[in-house]
């Protein structure tokens, strides 16, 4: 087995130039969270709910989420908040129920008890989801 | 006292050694002293690149690759495909390079993953890396 990677904490470092720097930071950070998915299974007890490739796939949706932006500042920053959400979830400071809900299910729990509310109107639906609709 | 005995005599089918694709197969010819070959060795054109990756290492490789881009099972997938003609775009490639450093257990440099595109070249690369980590 290769060593056991360890997610090395930098700190924030100057502002990518292009966007080829930007491209190349995202793909390094995706390979350090790829990297850190034995240790988070680990800590959160993930065995058994979930397989690695689902958690791999959980975070390439999220950062394709965000592939249509194209100003660096804006990637960097969003780079910024998952290297944090990252750190949290390495050291333990979110709990197992944070993971499965925000990464395993998907996007909220209110996704799974979506027939309760089969056929309700659209407003109910907007606002459950977020505050502007 | 009879006893029967219930013998199964299994006649296993001889199943050929070699599998589907083998590259540059020669048939064995009998040599004496020169190097006469009887009948030519005929290659079509797209077997023209050596396989130097084994072969299971270029199935698992496929299998990953069909699994992480959600190709159907008869998708032909050979040693000089490409990601990208498959479907994929950047992202893909770096999460199937992840997919294939935790199923063999190795971890690849950055600026050697960058230069995978092709089947081929990701079986080559694991290769060389499970060899460095068992010697």
């Amino acid at each position: 087995m290769a060593a056991p990677f360890t997610l090395r904490k930098i700190g924030v470092p100057p502002n990518s130039a292009n966007l080829t720097e930007a491209r190349r930071r995202v793909f390094d950070f995706f390979r350090a969270s790829c990297r850190s998915i034995p240790t988070i299974m680990d800590i959160y007890n993930l065995q058994d709910v979930v397989a690695p490739s689902q958690l791999r796939f959980a975070i390439s949706a999220q950062i394709r989420n965000n592939a249509h932006i194209t100003d660096p500042k804006v990637i960097d920053l969003l780079l910024f908040k998952g290297m944090e959400e990252l750190t949290d979830i390495v050291d333990h400071a979110k709990q197992r129920h944070h993971i499965i809900g925000q990464y395993v299910v998907g996007e909220g729990l209110v996704q799974n008890t979506g027939s309760k509310d089969q056929g309700k109107s659209d407003f109910l639906k907007n606002f459950y989801t977020s505050n502007y609709f | 006292m009879v006893t029967s005995f219930t013998s199964s005599i299994s006649m296993q089918p001889r199943l050929s050694a070699t599998t589907t694709t083998r590259f540059g197969l020669q048939k064995p010819v009998s040599v004496f002293n020169t190097n006469l070959t009887l009948r030519p060795r005929s290659m079509p054109a797209r077997l023209a690149i050596s396989c130097a990756a084994k072969q299971e290492t270029v199935e698992k490789v496929s299998e990953i690759v069909k699994k992480q881009l959600s190709l159907s099972q008869d998708q032909k997938v050979t040693a000089g495909t490409k990601f990208t003609d498959l479907g994929a775009d950047s992202l893909d490639t770096v999460e199937i390079v992840m997919g294939l450093e935790e199923e063999f257990g190795i971890t690849m440099a950055e600026e050697r993953a960058k230069e995978i595109a092709t089947v081929q070249q990701a079986a080559e690369l694991i290769e060389e890396l499970v060899l460095e980590k068992t010697t």
